[in-house]
């Protein structure tokens, strides 16, 4: 038996071979963490470098690394303010409410819709609500690719039937000339957006208590009020979560806008500017760095502030708790 | 700022549209049960704006547009709403049939005089049978014949035959009042036909189109933006340039036929190649260990962490050295999803294991995390800085460059070189002790590992104390020259430059899905294995790794299905030059640069086909989740 003393002797380390073993000891034990910080450090060294580097004076980014700059200094904001100069970075200024407009109808009125086919989805007996559900839930894979062309041809021309052998022709769908708007880019971003939007929601207001639905039913509520009474104030979590899930997907899109943008440069998202400021590497270098930063400024911000909210879309999208 | 207004006007139309709709089809359903009438006059009113808009819209009718489109509504109103008012059935069959010959008169006096349609009698005859067959075989199958039914699709036959199989503008008015009567009496006639509906029948109808006031919408954007478009996709997929002529699977066939996407012809290069032959010994040392172990415990082969690390290891270097030996789009694909999918979830594993219970836990996962709120553009961008090579003579701005022509420039005898050699003969010693430990412990899996890691460390010994290591080239008069790496040019492994870009965002995901798996494990169960003696390895090998897999399952799909599509990453930092083109970057080239719209769609629906595997398995995890 070791006594007490012993063991507090041990710990203390009063003997000095115990002492070299007790450091060597922690020193392993300490390896994962060690490894963890490393890890951390890898991951955060490219974003931290071009943040470094979007204050460094175009000479300084051409000439040495942005390591040196801490020594040496050389510091500016002069990309920062290049870069809303609509002459240097071809409008980054128009480019960010342009993302705007795009990024905010296509978070609302997805999740609008979405909320309410995953009520019904949910709690409203119907059938083939099964298969129905199913067939949504798989299209959540669906490579947006195969949409693009279609979609395009849609808002570009509508849809139109020959009727063969008479030479008819029956619009089925009007030319409502919408390719290069921006109302073409959230159009596509809503109906992407369904089958997520609303597996997620569905997650959560299927497991609302039933208690609840069938105390409200007996008090004489129809579908509409409980919906709007009970379903949405209660979903808050859910919806919050898919939003700001919704928000950054739409904003750091670039497939959909250029596709649906195309060559009509007064509509370009920010995603599209700096994309091609990258194309003219080498030439744009400091104005890019601090665009890419401009850019990615608002997922940051709602990143570090609504971190929880977008970790929780994540989970309910991928995880069944 | 012009834009943001319109966006601005945009939005709050279109979302006050949609809560109208929403409302209105609440507030009108609600009608059905207590005021049937007046829900039949409004569903007239709608199904009359509908009918003449699509007439004015098609440019089919003379005359005021407005006045047909008032008398239009009303008379549909009339026409759905007056009988509900009879009581008695004969009189409002007669309302029905009365009310029906006026909407077609309407309409026939309407319609342009170019459009008198001349009928061919048999093709008529022939469209009303196959209409009467096509209501009354599934109807008399199911038992629910119904006369209404029959006259209901009478009068669509009456329209298909009369309208669309005739030839238009040859015929008299006369048959234009009948081809337009004639329909709309069959339909008056079948709406009144029946018993009149019951209050029981009324509440079941209303409960009905409530689900589809619910789902209406989110199935209107499900339909027409994606499953609509996916089956037209498929169909130009089948034809040429254009999209006009049928091509058949040509352009499939291209895309299996063609070098640059599948080129095959360096095949016996693989087994040449450094990685081939590194993974080879890696297998051959993970089942001869596996046999080892396994003599020891009396089984043919032992499966446990010496056996299967190396093993796996082994694997992954093979098909990393046939996928960089083998060129063209649909293997870079490929690289990709094996690559990205296996590094991304693998290190999130470690870093979700590493970080849990750590002091700073939330800021370490968070940093780790960050990547996911940066598009895929901006990491590129990113990037793109990191791999910047610059020519020799000039310092290196690119960090990973400048690290590596630094190595290089270690000249022997100086402090860099003795620092470095210093730290990696202190790392050996540690991994050496480390492996006596285990030997002593008898923990195979300790030490077998640690000889491992050894290996690469000695290897960079060697290099850096006998031919150097780093990007440095003998020049002339003897004097180096900085020989940085080209990463984004150099084929084939710049591929794999590119994807650590995807795999330094997609860690993140993969750690904060699977850190909140590990803190869903629960307690008890760890609890009873500790109390059993089981030590911190023991412990996440045989509790914590088994209760997690299903997520990590869940991981690996939504990655595979992910960067099966990547495209972003790609064009922004090659546009798919110097081999490193991906299918969706091809597809999107193809069809809206070179507007090959048969070929394009033929890749689309190649990506469509990759996923088809992760789709079912998505619904198979969703039935099973249902039944539990």
């Amino acid at each position: 038996m070791i006594t007490d003393t012993q063991k507090s002797q041990v710990l203390q380390g009063t003997n000095p071979v115990d002492r070299v073993g007790k450091f060597v000891y922690r020193l392993l034990k300490a390896i994962p963490v060690w490894a963890l910080w490393l890890l951390v450090i890898v991951w955060t060294i490219p974003a931290g470098s071009l943040f470094v580097n979007s204050f460094r004076t175009r000479d300084a980014q051409r000439s040495t690394g942005w390591w040196t700059s801490f020594t040496e200094g050389g510091w500016t904001f002069d990309n920062y303010i290049n870069v809303f100069s609509s002459r240097q970075s071809g409008g980054l200024w128009q480019a960010l409410i342009n993302s705007f407009a795009i990024a905010t109808p296509a978070t609302i009125i997805p999740v609008a819709i979405a909320a309410m086919a995953a009520y019904a989805f949910a709690w409203i007996p119907f059938k083939g609500r099964e298969w129905l559900f199913i067939t949504i839930v798989a299209l959540m894979a669906l490579p947006n690719q195969v949409a693009l062309l279609p979609l395009l041809q849609l808002f570009a021309g509508g849809a139109h039937w020959t009727i063969p052998n008479t030479g008819m022709v029956i619009t089925l769908f009007p030319d409502l000339d919408l390719a290069g708007t921006t109302t073409a880019v959230w159009l596509t971003h809503t109906a992407f957006a369904m089958p997520f939007a609303i597996f997620l929601l569905h997650n959560y207001i299927s497991s609302l208590p039933k208690e609840l639905f069938e105390a409200a039913r007996i008090d004489g509520a129809d579908h509409f009020t409980i919906f709007w009474r009970l379903v949405v104030p209660l979903s808050v979590p859910a919806l919050a979560a898919f939003t700001i899930f919704q928000f950054l997907w739409t904003w750091n899109d670039y497939l959909v806008a250029l596709t649906m943008v195309g060559g009509n440069g007064a509509s370009y998202p920010a995603t599209i500017n700096i994309a091609s400021m990258a194309g003219e590497f080498g030439m744009k270098e400091h104005v890019l760095s601090a665009g890419a930063f401009v850019q990615a400024g608002v997922p940051l911000l709602v990143f570090f502030f609504l971190q929880r909210y977008f970790v929780r879309g994540l989970l309910a999208g991928s995880v069944k708790s | 700022m012009e834009n943001l207004i319109d966006a601005f006007w945009g939005v709050t139309i279109s979302i006050g549209v949609s809560a109208l709709i929403f409302v209105g089809a609440n507030r009108l359903f609600d009608f059905v049960v207590d005021r049937w009438f007046v829900f039949q006059a409004i569903t007239g009113a709608i199904f009359g704006t509908i009918f003449s808009t699509l007439l004015i819209g098609n440019r089919l009718v003379r005359g005021s547009a407005l006045l047909l489109l008032v008398l239009m509504v009303l008379s549909f109103s009339v026409l759905t709403a007056i009988p509900q008012l009879i009581e008695k059935h004969r009189t409002r069959i007669f309302a029905g049939l009365l009310s029906g010959t006026a909407v077609g008169v309407i309409t026939a006096s309407f319609l342009k005089e170019s459009l008198n349609p001349q009928i061919q009698t048999k093709s008529f005859i022939f469209t009303l049978l196959i209409s009467v067959l096509v209501y009354s075989l599934p109807s008399a199958i199911i038992k629910k014949f119904r006369f209404g039914g029959l006259l209901f699709f009478l009068a669509v036959g009456c329209l298909i035959g009369g309208w669309l199989l005739s030839e238009i503008g040859n015929g008299s008015k006369n048959s234009t009042y009948l081809l337009t009567v004639v329909p709309f009496a069959l339909i008056g006639l079948a709406l009144n036909v029946g018993p009149k509906r019951s209050l029981l029948e009324r509440n079941h109808f209303q409960r009905r189109t409530r689900v589809g006031v619910f789902l209406g919408p989110a199935l209107l954007f499900v339909a027409l933006g994606l499953i609509i478009p996916l089956a037209r996709t498929i169909y130009l997929s089948l034809h040429g340039l254009k999209g006009r002529k049928w091509a058949g699977l040509k352009n499939y066939g291209e895309i299996l036929t063609n070098d640059s996407s599948i080129d095959l012809r360096d095949w016996s290069n693989i087994f040449t190649s450094r990685l081939f032959i590194i993974a080879l010994i890696l297998l051959a040392v993970g089942s001869v260990a596996g046999i080892l172990l396994g003599k020891k415990r009396g089984q043919i082969i032992q499966a446990s962490a010496a056996s299967l690390t190396p093993s796996a290891i082994g694997v992954f270097l093979l098909i990393f050295a046939v996928l960089s030996t083998l060129r063209g789009t649909v293997i870079n694909n490929l690289w990709w999803v094996i690559v990205v999918t296996s590094l991304s979830t693998g290190l999130g594993l470690l870093a979700a294991v590493l970080a849990d219970r750590i002091r700073f836990e939330s800021a370490a996962k968070s940093l780790i995390f960050l990547p996911m709120a940066i598009s895929f553009v901006g990491a590129g961008i990113i990037w793109k800085f990191m791999y910047i090579a610059r020519p020799p003579q000039k310092p290196q701005t690119g960090l990973l460059n400048a690290i590596w022509v630094g190595l290089g420039k270690l000249t022997p005898g100086s402090a860099g070189q003795f620092i470095g050699v210093a730290l990696l003969l202190l790392a050996t010693a540690g991994l050496v002790a480390l492996s006596i430990f285990g030997i002593r412990r008898k923990q195979s899996g300790i030490s077998i590992g640690s000889l491992f890691v050894s290996v690469p460390i000695l290897w960079i010994l060697y290099r850096l104390l006998g031919p150097g290591l780093g990007g440095v080239e003998e020049g002339a008069r003897g004097l180096p020259i900085a020989k940085p790496i080209l990463f984004v040019q150099e084929g084939p492994f710049n591929n794999v430059w590119l994807m650590v870009v995807l795999i330094w965002i997609q860690t993140g995901f993969a750690m904060v899905i699977l850190s909140a798996a590990i803190k869903a494990v629960p307690g008890d169960l760890i609890e009873a294995a500790r109390v059993d003696g089981a030590n911190d390895r023991q412990v996440f090998f045989h509790v914590t790794l088994p209760t997690i897999t299903p997520t990590i399952s869940v991981i690996v799909t939504a990655l595979i299905v992910l960067v099966m599509k990547v495209f972003d990453i790609v064009r922004v930092m090659t546009n798919g030059n110097f081999g490193t083109q991906v299918i969706a970057n091809e597809m999107w080239q193809k069809t809206f640069t070179e507007f090959n719209l048969g070929l394009g769609s033929a890749l689309a629906t190649v990506l469509f086909l990759a996923v088809v595997p992760a789709m079912a398995l998505n619904v198979r995890r969703m039935q099973r989740s249902a039944i539990q």
